[in-house]
């Protein structure tokens, strides 16, 4: 005997007769109303538009950075450009699937995640352009303030992807979550390239591009709750 | 018989016969996963339900013109995964091993009306299901989804939340495993009767 032989009688067996349904799948289907599924592709729109101003509002809240104007503009446009391309990104592979499928491609977002994070990280430390006004870090105080800024915020994407998402995802939740995470952590990325006047590579790569990777660690630790299905 | 997609949309539509069409259409096949999975009819039973529950409960984050068949199979992979965990956590000590009663291994495949209708060679099932059983629950779902339901790796991988590889890996150990039990199984026995010349 081998499993060549085993495994088609396995492949044969008759197809069980599954049981009537069960009292309370009959109760609920019972009062069965028709409901509005879900549209990723809205969603995200939402998702972004919804970020997005309140990015903006934060930005305005704290002040844009006095040496705005000092900055070279491919630096400022390019970096920029990428915060935001690390912000959408993931946040598409988060809630969009693929033509046909209802989960979303929550291992290319895991993957994203990642690599958005260390990217930024990477990207700060190498290239941070100074002009007459920035300020360069005395202290480490200053850091757990952009830190502070940058986790707030990342907590509109992470919570309103976390509600799109809600009971939403039986596999992948955790890689779906750090995704959120780190698409929330790359605006709050972009909100300290426009609002802090720190040029110190340490600081630019640690804190803003280490923004990515808390908010997408604590995502993946919290959000799941939300959206495990139960 | 209508798709599974069709049967899903009209189902979020309000429809609550399309529901058991689509209960017709899947759930057999789903418990027959979920009884080479968790190998006892009454839980497999059980798993469906909490399946088709949790899918009624979910039914807002179906995306129209998605084929749904992956996901239902996703929440019973989770509803069998979490299921597992809880029978883990729950574990009673009864005392020694020598003391507790053989329990017989209720699992054929088939349900109670349909016993007597024609099938394999039951001893040869019997040991496949006794190997099966014996693999690590990855390996086993491994095989059983891409072996015994049909499923491509692709598919398997979507449904169980791991990579094509992993999948892949999985599948071809879980199914090494099995040649090795199933291709020895009479080995001790003919040893114990000296029946070497």
């Amino acid at each position: 005997m081998s499993a060549d032989h085993e495994l088609p009688e396995l492949r044969d067996l008759p197809v069980p007769t599954p049981p009537p349904l069960s009292a309370l799948l009959e109760s609920e289907l019972a009062q069965l109303a028709p409901v509005a599924t879900r549209r990723p592709l809205r969603q995200l729109a939402i998702l972004v538009a919804l970020s997005l101003i309140y990015g903006t509002g934060i930005v305005v809240r704290v002040a844009i950075r006095p040496d705005l104007h000092e900055l070279p503009m491919y630096w400022l446009l390019g970096v920029g450009l990428a915060w935001l391309i690390g912000f959408v990104a993931p946040l598409y592979l988060a809630t969009v699937p693929r033509t046909g499928a209802i989960l979303p491609r929550w291992r290319l977002a895991g993957i994203t995640s990642v690599v958005v994070s260390v990217l930024f990280v990477c990207l700060g430390l190498l290239v941070h352009p100074e002009g007459p006004h920035s300020a360069h870090l005395s202290h480490f105080g200053r850091g757990y303030g952009c830190l502070e800024v940058g986790l707030a915020a990342a907590l509109v994407p992470v919570v309103a992807g976390a509600i799109f998402l809600r009971g939403a995802l039986p596999v992948g939740s955790r890689w779906t979550a750090a995704a959120l995470g780190a698409g929330g952590g790359s605006l709050g990325g972009l909100v300290l390239h426009l609002h802090c006047q720190v040029v110190d590579g340490l600081h630019v790569g640690l804190i803003h591009g280490g923004v990515v990777g808390v908010a997408a660690l604590l995502a993946a630790a919290v959000v799941p709750r939300a959206t495990d299905l139960r | 018989m209508a798709e599974a997609r069709d049967l899903m949309q009209r189902y979020c539509d309000g429809e609550a016969g399309a529901f058991r069409e689509l209960y017709a259409l899947v759930a057999p096949r789903l418990l027959g996963y979920l009884l080479k999975m968790a190998r006892e009819r009454a839980l497999a039973d059980d798993l469906l339900q909490q399946t088709f529950l949790k899918v009624h409960r979910a039914r807002t984050s179906y995306v129209r013109g998605a084929d749904p068949l992956p996901w239902i199979y996703s929440i019973a992979h989770r509803t069998f995964i979490d299921e597992t965990r809880k029978h883990k956590r729950a574990v009673v000590r009864v005392g020694d091993a020598e003391e507790l009663p053989e329990v017989p291994a209720g699992l054929t495949g088939e349900s109670e009306d349909r016993r007597d209708e024609g099938r394999g060679d039951p001893e040869l099932v019997s040991a496949a299901l006794d190997a099966l059983a014996g693999l690590p629950a990855q390996q086993r779902e491994a095989v059983v989804l891409t072996k015994l339901d049909g499923k491509s790796v692709a598919e398997a991988a979507e449904i169980a939340g791991t990579t094509v590889g992993a999948m892949k890996v999985r599948a071809h150990r879980g199914y090494e495993a099995l040649r090795k039990t199933l291709g020895r199984p009479d080995e001790p026995a003919k040893k114990s009767t000296g029946g070497a010349p």
